[in-house]
């Protein structure tokens, strides 16, 4: 298989801690971020990227922007080598993070997309999930990386929160339309053990609820101009994530930093999730050598979430066998029931489909 | 070398579950040396897996011990142990056969049950001579002169010389030893006589064929022995006999009076069933010892596997099961929702769990059992009356006259402050009173006339709660009595499933109906689409739940290391989905076809 073209680096420092986060993290101190990004660099060296060979790199957290100014501008200059002439960049940022120094540092370094966490517009809802900012700051951000010439913005939004009704997530949406941005993912608050939400008790939003905000959201972007090119994300005038899409193809990527996945050549691995191991130079936690079943179940999770789907031939030149035929039955049940859709030798999700993804993979699994 | 047959002692223990039982034979193995310390573990002569997790016994088990008493003299023991559930009343008549004596274990913190009184009626019509052995009484609430004044009156059984143990530390169990050394007589059979052995057990091999567990009742038979079966009429040449000690132990013979094993490569389990007469094919007997009453079975249920292909592995599980289970019959059934599969009658509920259990644990199945029925008279329009043990074979309406359903007597001992709440119970259960009998000044026998049909629908557990767990249950089939029956078909997404339909007593039907369909579905699964659960009465829908499509089940994010974690979790559920049955295109769970069994008729 080819070498990957897109690179994920987490950083997993932050200065708050949400209440619904299960991502590595921890409170940044310049010891840390220095040892940190010293064991960084190394693992990264040990892939021997090739400069010139990435389409994509997509720094995310954490918080990256956590990291004091000359800690972050090393890292970029580290990886800009990496990227080819044509590249999307994306580092994410907390929007009372982004400063006019950090837009700059950001800008210079060729960072050319920012995921920003907004995730709600409510006073509320932000206390709640334990977010340092408020919406207006965000909409500052924005403005900020708009002004110095990042255009290319993703805001994050949390929906089904506890308590969220659906007036909350009209009110959300609206606000989310005014940032003026070309990229949402909204996502439903999903709850990971060993955050402060499940230390409290909290339940997920029942699946119902759930559904109800997650239509009223599909609604109000269409009719906005926006696509759902994914479960979970938004886009308008070509803004997709090219980084994520590479994740929703099935394709490869590596992957650095504490806690980060990768997938290099038929290996998929993991890194380790505690903070001075990796410090001591040994990443790896786990690695897993992909066999034929779950190459086809990997294939599927990951495609499926796209709502474009596949091609039935692009999964015969990859399995060497046809779908049609080794699940028809299966196939012709869930086409009865309106979750798939077979056009023009493209299989793909309906939004009926989208919604019980899991119900489809279960079938053809 | 024949070992005198005045030194054997064959007995068993008669005990209620939990009093005790099991501990005392591990005591007693300890005390004989039999097992070293090193073997020794909980409960060893329950050797099923089942047995030790559920602290019961289910199948006999039969050892032998050496031990030598005070006179100086040695013996051989024979224990053969008995199960205590109601359920198994058949296997504990099949062990006493084997028997000269029985030691009647009571906890004298609990006083003698139910279940008791019938196993050592049983006992005394067998003419075994009984010890009373009072266990326990090293508890503080141990009331041991009460539990005596009660063996002696109600049973009628001398307790002046009864035995005061604690089978947990110990305590006075070598006194036990002695007393059945002393009081249980020999075995008085004649060794010169031609071979009579009762085969009380049997396992399958598959190295020796079947195993037959035999006592010896006249004569002798040793390796190299042509044996007949008597009843089926078949020989074989004896190629193993030996002891079980409880590891077998080959010897070169069995003499009379004497428990052991027996084998003689009998591929086909089919020639032997437990009751049956091994005889010398030289040197025959006349005629076979009195085999075993049959037992009919009470309770049957449809049995079929998850996967259809393994119905034949199902066949032979249950071909093998009923070697040593001869109170498990069955016969194949084919029903629309369910696929081929078997119709099974069992002794009780218990052991229909304990069957389902073993048919998964030992012969890895995957299996589908359908709500337990009782047999059912139909008397038909045109005269005739026939008999359904599957509620779905009941003919067309028009067709039937009357329904009998068995009735049984019911017993039910209890503390006296009880009575009220198990006299509503029965009478909830459509019980018809008979008599309260005072058992002693502080407990009372309770007896109804009850539907059998009632009692296996959760009868059990509720007299248990009503009563703090201090009733205790014993009944047996008297007769079959006309009632208002009907029966009552479940609906999924319109079709009617045939594996849920139930035979119910008319004028609470709607209250059944209603609490199944509510039952089923928090049972059933959200599906991709909306399931309407109908119960339905000669086609007129009665109660309907519906189970409204599951509308989102997709993970909101999913990058990198989530992918690994995401398809794990997918492999897993995928699993999870094989123990359900697709009935139609609804995916239906297999609890939920016991689901009646737990239902409440006022679950609304």
């Amino acid at each position: 298989m080819a070498l990957p073209t897109s690179l994920y680096i987490h950083i997993p420092f932050c200065r708050h801690i949400c209440a619904y986060c299960d991502f590595p993290k921890l409170f940044y101190k310049e010891e840390w971020g220095k040892a940190y990004i010293s064991a960084l660099f190394d693992e990264l060296d040990s892939y021997n990227i090739e400069k010139g060979s990435l389409k994509t790199i997509y720094i995310g957290g954490g918080t990256p922007t956590a990291l004091d100014d000359e800690l972050l501008s090393s890292l970029l200059k580290k990886v800009r080598p990496y990227l080819s002439s044509s590249y999307e960049f994306t580092v994410e940022a907390n929007p009372e993070t982004i400063t006019q120094e950090k837009a700059k540092i950001l800008y210079t370094a060729g960072v050319n997309r920012v995921s920003v966490g907004v995730e709600s517009s409510s006073p509320r809802l932000l206390k709640l999930m334990g977010r340092a900012h408020s919406f207006s700051d965000a909409v500052t951000s924005i403005a900020i990386l708009k002004k110095i010439g990042i255009s290319n913005i993703n805001a994050d939004m949390i929906y089904a929160l506890p308590t969220e009704t659906y007036e909350d997530v009209k009110k959300d949406i609206d606000a989310f339309l005014s940032l003026d941005i070309d990229h949402l993912s909204c996502y439903s608050l999903i709850l990971e053990g060993g955050t402060i939400f499940s230390a409290k008790g909290i339940k997920e939003a029942p699946s119902d609820t759930q559904a109800d905000q997650y239509e009223l959201i599909l609604r109000c972007l269409r009719k906005a101009g926006f696509t759902r090119y994914e479960v979970s994300n938004f886009a308008r005038n070509g803004k997709e994530s090219e980084h994520n899409k590479v994740y929703w193809r099935d394709e490869p990527y590596y992957g650095a930093g504490l806690g980060a996945a990768g997938y290099i050549g038929n290996k998929r691995y993991k890194n380790t999730l505690n903070f001075n191991t990796y410090c001591k130079g040994k990443h790896l936690d786990y690695e897993e050598e992909v066999g034929a079943d779950d190459d086809v179940h990997y294939f599927l999770l990951t495609n499926l979430r796209l709502a474009q789907g596949f091609h039935l031939a692009t999964f015969k030149s990859r399995f060497g066998f046809s779908l049609e035929q080794e699940k028809s039955k299966e196939l012709a049940s869930l086409k009865k029931n309106g979750l798939i859709s077979i056009e023009e030798g493209r299989l793909y999700c309906t939004d009926k489909g989208l919604l019980l993804l899991d119900s489809v993979l279960l079938e053809l699994f | 070398m024949p070992f005198d047959q005045k030194h054997i002692r064959n007995f068993s223990i008669i005990a209620h579950i939990d009093h005790g039982k099991s501990t005392l034979a591990d005591r007693i193995l300890e005390l004989t040396n039999t097992v070293s310390q090193r073997e020794m573990k909980e409960q060893i002569l329950d050797s099923m897996d089942l047995e030790r997790e559920r602290g019961i016994t289910i199948k006999l088990n039969a050892v032998t011990v050496t031990y030598k008493a005070k006179d100086g003299e040695e013996y051989i023991y024979n224990l053969i142990d008995t199960p205590g559930h109601v359920d198994f009343t058949y296997e504990v008549s099949r062990s006493l056969a084997a028997c000269e004596g029985a030691l009647l274990v009571v906890d004298t913190t609990q006083g003698v049950q139910a279940q008791t009184l019938a196993n050592v009626y049983l006992a005394v019509d067998n003419n075994l001579a009984i010890l009373p052995v009072l266990n326990k009484v090293d508890l503080p609430s141990s009331m041991p002169d009460l539990v005596k004044d009660e063996i002696e009156n109600r049973i009628g059984i001398d307790c002046s010389d009864a035995c005061l143990i604690s089978a947990k530390t110990g305590f006075g169990v070598a006194e036990v030893l002695e007393k059945i050394a002393k009081d249980i007589p020999s075995p008085s059979g004649d060794p010169s006589a031609p071979l009579e052995a009762l085969i009380f057990d049997s396992y399958y091999d598959s190295y020796r064929g079947v195993v037959v567990l035999i006592r010896i009742k006249n004569g002798s038979v040793k390796v190299g022995d042509t044996i007949r079966l008597m009843q089926a009429g078949k020989e074989y040449l004896v190629t193993e006999v030996g002891i079980r000690t409880p590891n077998e132990m080959k010897t070169l013979s069995l003499d009379c009076g004497e428990v052991g094993y027996l084998a003689a490569q009998i591929k086909d389990i089919h020639d032997v069933f437990p009751g049956e007469t091994i005889t010398l094919a030289s040197n025959p007997a006349k005629k076979p010892l009195p085999g075993y009453r049959k037992m009919n079975p009470m309770v049957y249920c449809g049995l079929y596997p998850v996967e259809s292909k393994a119905y034949p592995d199902l066949k032979d599980a249950l071909e093998k099961l009923s070697l040593n289970d001869a109170s498990l019959v069955f016969e194949p059934e084919t029903s629309k929702a369910l696929g081929f599969g078997f119709r099974c009658g069992f002794l009780g509920l218990l052991h229909m769990d304990v069957v389902e259990e073993r048919l998964e644990r030992e012969y890895n199945l995957n299996l589908i059992l359908t709500a337990p029925s009782v047999v059912y008279h139909v008397n038909l329009t045109n005269g005739t009356q026939i008999k359904i043990s599957n509620p779905s074979e009941l003919p067309d309406l028009a067709k039937v006259a009357s329904i009998e359903e068995p009735y049984v007597s019911a017993s039910i001992m209890s503390p006296k402050e009880y009575v009220g709440p198990i006299m509503t119970l029965c009478q909830d259960k459509r019980g018809i009173y008979k008599d309260i009998e005072y058992f002693d000044d502080t407990r009372v026998i309770v007896k109804y006339d009850m539907p059998l049909s009632e009692i296996i629908y959760s009868f059990f557990d509720k007299l248990k709660s009503f009563t703090k767990g201090y009733a205790s249950l014993d009944y047996e089939i008297s007769d079959y009595r006309p009632s208002e029956l009907c029966k009552m078909d479940i609906l999924l997404n319109g079709e009617v499933i045939d594996a849920l339909s139930s035979i119910v007593y008319k004028p609470s039907a709607y209250n059944r109906g209603l609490a199944i369909v509510c039952k089923l579905k928090t049972l059933i699964p959200r599906q991709q689409f909306e399931v309407p659960i109908q119960a339905a009465i000669g086609g007129k829908v009665i109660a309907r739940a519906d189970i409204k499509s599951m509308r989102k089940d997709v993970l909101a994010k999913c990058y990198g290391g989530d992918i690994s974690r995401k398809k794990k979790l997918l492999e897993k559920q995928k699993e999870g989905k094989k123990r359900m049955k697709a009935i139609g295109s609804v995916e239906v769970p297999q609890e939920a076809f016991m689901s009646v069994l737990s239902i409440d008729d006022d679950m609304k």
